[in-house]
């Protein structure tokens, strides 16, 4: 049983043919949903199902080229950037990318896990290529694989504290230090006059603090 | 007859005893080192000269761009994004730039579309180029060198002579390209297009860089010492390269006929002619092959390019602050190194609430400690040259 969530409806042909292949992915992996909004094809799995998914995928749909893992941290406690529109559920959203080499086709693939002790089984066993990916979100949005043969730290220091993608890890850089392009810079003497002779449409595509006159732009 | 058994005897066991001690020693290679094309460092396990297992370690030139992006506009992160595979820049930007405005359901231009497609497959020339430089240098072959960066210039000259910049050309828009590139504010009214001359002497630097690509199949594709240094030298098979996600050249040359141009309509790749190059073993020797291979694709396709580049406008229409719907989009291209894509989730801001960059070089040389397994140390350095890979789009 699938729902499509999609709130577009099916337009021309290359869409509703790219509606039926996500059904038929949706179908044959058991997911509990999917989606073709913007060409994407996401198909959302359970988390238990998250390894057997993928090695149908593999095995039957020949979706054999594993292109990238990665997770989305949703909720609207975001310390830096903006907050998601309406309210979520706070948790982690994994993504996984596998694709064929033949017909040019990328399904992702996606499980929400809670925000506290995230676990999944590693696809390590299924695309060998996931061991990076794997240990890549592990450290930034702490996610514990499951089976991994090797959970170090890929990016980071191996002493480095905290989980970085997540959205509660503040961005040091911003606290410390005001973004410059927030603070309103006083203009160049000429630049009151010479706003003046232009039409307006051109002085305002020019950063704050530009003169219009500068022949060095 | 005892005599001589017992001598026979002795020998065997005189050169037993004589038989080399190896045992297990750690090789250190990086993080500064010339093969790493950046700063990757590999602890490689050795038995003499055999390798027994290889560690890459990465992360040294970490950078965050996926959090940085966070915080960032739109047209902010198109500076951003030149620097993650810093060889061929303006090929970054493209994947980007279509996925934005996919989302945004903007319809850019063709004569803008036209000029992307151009200068991307003169990223593709001299990323590709950088390889014919470097890759032969490490196999010790100095000449190659001055060939391919002579005719790299030639092609950063062109890029220069539209965009401003070499390397990092920041030209494209949200809805097309930098619509007055290099004009001063006493040319405000002109809107400057492709600079006067600029596809006759792209015309010129084609026919120059495919007799180059000649010149490299006499003095290095046929040479001898190149030949056993890198002919059945680090076999990957396609089922290998598939899992582990190498896309690009590397897999091509591993006999699979991928190619995101001829299935993604990105770029207007569907209005010129060109063949999907592949190899047949997946050694060192077919991944050289393929991308020389490559270049003269590109330049065939550079050359109808600019016999039928239309004219037009530069940009769509576009707000003034660029606000992207909500919703959630992946983009991939085939850039030079292979599959570069953006997965980015907006919250109808004027930033992405999520960007997750995919890029080449990173599942390129997670495959590589399975190709390294066994090999002699010396192979080290012909088999991850062979790869390009480019640090930057590694750490990002």
């Amino acid at each position: 049983m699938t729902t499509s969530p999609s709130d577009l409806p099916a337009t021309d042909e290359a869409s509703v043919e790219l509606d039926a292949y996500a059904a038929a992915v949706a179908d044959a992996v058991g997911a509990l949903s999917w989606s073709t909004n913007f060409a994407t094809v996401k198909v959302g799995v359970a988390p238990d199902a998250w390894v057997k998914s993928l090695r149908t995928a593999k095995t039957d749909l020949g979706l054999i080229f594993f292109s990238f893992l990665s997770a989305v941290h949703w909720t609207n406690k975001v310390e830096v950037g903006d907050p998601p529109a309406e309210t979520v559920d706070e948790r982690l959203e994994v993504l996984a990318a596998v694709g064929d080499l033949t017909e040019g086709r990328l399904v992702h693939f996606s499980t929400d896990l809670p925000i506290d002790g995230a676990a999944l089984a590693t696809l390590t066993g299924v695309y060998a290529g996931a061991n990076w990916h794997e240990r890549e979100a592990a450290e930034m949005f702490d996610i514990d694989f499951v089976g991994h043969p090797q959970l170090e730290k890929l990016y980071l220091p191996s002493e480095f504290e905290g989980h970085p993608l997540r959205k509660s890890f503040p961005l040091l850089s911003r606290e410390v230090k005001p973004w410059p392009g927030m603070v309103d810079v006083e203009g160049m003497p000429d630049s009151a006059e010479a706003s003046e002779e232009s039409d307006g449409a051109d002085a305002e595509t020019l950063p704050s603090g530009v003169s219009t006159e500068n022949p060095g732009r | 007859m005892t005599l001589e058994q017992d001598a026979l005897k002795h020998f065997s066991e005189v050169s037993v005893a004589l038989e080399l001690q190896t045992p297990d020693m750690t090789l250190n290679i990086g993080p500064q080192h010339p093969s790493t094309h950046g700063v990757l460092r590999i602890v490689a396990q050795v038995d003499g000269e055999r390798v027994t297992d290889v560690k890459p370690v990465i992360g040294y030139m970490h950078r965050g761009y996926e959090k940085i992006a966070e915080v960032r506009t739109y047209p902010q992160i198109t500076a951003l994004v030149n620097r993650i595979d810093w060889v061929s820049g303006f090929a970054n930007e493209i994947p980007f730039m279509a996925a934005t405005e996919k989302l945004m359901g903007i319809e850019v231009p063709e004569r803008a579309r036209y000029i992307r497609m151009i200068l991307t497959e003169m990223a593709r020339i001299s990323s590709h180029l950088m390889f014919m430089a470097s890759y032969p240098l490490e196999l010790g072959a100095t000449t190659p060198l001055m060939f391919a960066l002579r005719e790299r210039e030639r092609i950063l000259d062109l890029i220069e002579s539209v965009t401003g910049g070499r390397f990092h050309p920041n030209f494209n828009r949200i809805g097309g390209v930098k619509p007055n590139a290099g004009a001063g504010p006493s040319q405000k009214k002109t809107v400057q297009d492709l600079p006067k001359g600029f596809l006759q002497a792209t015309r010129d630097a084609m026919d120059e860089l495919l007799s180059t690509c000649d010149q490299f199949d006499e003095l290095v594709t046929g040479n001898e010492i190149f030949l056993a240094r890198c002919k059945g030298v680090g076999i990957m098979p396609a089922a290998l390269a598939a899992d582990f996600g190498v896309s690009g050249p590397n897999l091509r040359a591993s006999g699979v006929a991928f190619d995101l141009r001829t299935h993604t309509d990105y770029l207007p790749y569907d209005q010129v002619n060109f063949e999907v190059v592949t190899g047949t073993v997946g050694d060192s020797f077919d991944r050289w092959q393929v991308r020389l291979e490559e270049i003269r694709q590109a330049a065939y396709i550079v050359q109808q390019a600019v016999d039928q580049i239309p004219s037009g406008p530069l940009q769509a229409k576009v707000p003034k602050v660029i606000k992207v719907p909500k919703g959630e989009v992946y983009v991939r291209a085939e850039n030079p190194k292979g599959e570069m894509g953006y997965y980015i989730v907006s919250e109808g801001g004027q930033g992405p609430y999520r960007l997750k960059i995919r890029s080449a070089s990173y599942s390129n040389i997670s495959v590589i400690p399975q190709l390294l397994e066994g090999v002699l140390v010396p192979d080290i350095i012909a088999i991850m040259g062979s790869f390009d890979f480019v640090l930057g789009d590694v750490d990002r």
